[in-house]
């Protein structure tokens, strides 16, 4: 063989590996110099092969990372989602107004009251007094385990808000201990009607409908003749 | 606020059962329930467990409200030959120019009901405040058994 013409040779080949290593470049992973030839430059073309291979296993692996970190960031934002959408749940169901009877409305508030979940209670339960024009609402506060003056003027808003929509609260579910601690607060809960039960706060509003039925059936008494249309 | 202040009525021999920030309003919560956990531990009746937990949650609101949060020690230690809670209230927040006025019935300088200083200092059995403008505010308030 002429020098010259192994000197083609080498360059063909020269331009194969520039060739295979533009194409990894570009992204074929696929792509070897997969050399036949037995000699000084054989070595290195099976080195740059074998780079490949670790090239493109490394790619693999990265690839499949970024979608397992992919795959969980979703499941993570899925969850978060979740957890927004109970809290919001929660806040509602921690603030549910029922009607008892015709004209008593009863708000069990169960848990921590912050700014945000007193605002809900308040108006929802304002709303509920608007919607079935109930003359009494119980605000039962059993389930609020600390009454401190930011409560207390919650409740104290709340009271005089159904006042102004024509609904007297009753509070109930005071402890004791809770009395004691507001009184020493200095909160004056006077203007308010308390029970210490929820039970006893049932009672006194069945008590209190029964006399305004008996006030309504004592009119139609008195003026007989108004109602008779 | 500076520690020198607190140098001043801290005693070397109180053991420091916790120290933590209180940045959000769920802390005043999480705090709150510390402090209902250490009275608990400490063996005080639900009348005393309520009171300094209340006391607790109008400290803990004020720093919230008015200096962006602070920080709360919890300590324990013997006064006057009682074991005492003692928990300490520091922030950086402004300060409170008149602590008399502050610590008066009804004195609000937000929208508050102004009986957050003074209740808590009905509700324990010592109640130390130390407040500059521009500084912070020190409240430190201790219960015995
Ligand atoms: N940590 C504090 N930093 C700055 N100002 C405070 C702090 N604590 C209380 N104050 C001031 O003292 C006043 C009285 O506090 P307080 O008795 O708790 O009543 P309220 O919080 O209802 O206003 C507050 O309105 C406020 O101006
Ligand atoms: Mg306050």
């Amino acid at each position: 063989m002429s020098k010259t013409q192994n000197n083609e040779k080498l360059e063909i080949r020269i331009d194969h590996i520039e060739d295979t290593l533009a194409s990894v470049a570009a992204g074929d992973m696929d792509a070897r110099i997969n050399s036949e030839i037995e000699d000084d430059l054989s070595g290195i073309e099976a080195a740059i092969d074998l780079l490949i291979d670790d090239l493109t296993d490394e790619l693999k692996q990265r690839e499949k990372m970024q979608k397992e970190v992919e795959e969980k960031l979703s499941k993570i934002q899925e969850q978060q989602k979740t957890i927004v959408q109970q809290q919001e749940d929660l806040l509602e169901l921690s603030s549910p107004v029922s009607k008892v009877w015709d004209n008593v409305l009863i708000l069990p508030v169960i848990g921590t009251l912050d700014s945000q979940r007193t605002q809900i209670m308040m108006e929802n339960l304002l709303e509920k007094i608007v919607e079935t024009g109930c003359t009494i609402a119980i605000l039962d506060i059993t389930g609020v385990p600390t009454v401190d003056t930011q409560v207390a003027n919650h409740l104290l808003k709340t009271v005089t808000s159904a006042r102004l929509l024509g609904a007297e609260c009753i509070i109930s579910g005071i402890s004791p201990a809770i009395a004691q601690t507001i009184v020493h607060l200095g909160i004056d809960l006077s203007s308010v009607k308390t029970k210490s039960t929820l039970q006893d706060a049932m009672i006194f509003a069945m008590k209190q409908n029964i006399r305004s039925e008996n006030i309504k059936l004592q009119t139609l008494f008195d003026n007989p003749n108004e109602n008779e249309e | 606020m500076s520690l020198v202040m607190l140098e001043l009525t801290s005693e070397k021999n109180w053991e420091k059962l916790g120290k933590h920030i209180l940045k959000f309003e769920n802390d005043v919560v999480k705090l709150r329930q510390t402090i209902r956990h250490y009275a608990k531990q400490f063996r005080m009746g639900i009348v005393d467990q309520t009171r300094v937990t209340t006391a607790v949650s109008e400290l803990f609101r004020n720093m919230y409200n008015y200096a962006g949060g602070g920080e709360v020690v919890i300590e324990k230690g013997i006064i006057e030959g009682k074991e005492a809670l003692i928990i300490t209230c520091i922030d950086s927040g402004p300060g409170i120019e008149d602590l008399e006025l502050a610590m008066s019935d009804g004195y609000s300088t937000g929208m508050g009901m102004g009986y957050g200083l003074p209740g808590a200092k009905r509700l324990v059995d010592r109640f130390e405040i130390e407040s500059k403008v521009n500084e912070g505010t020190i409240v430190r308030i201790m219960k015995w058994r």
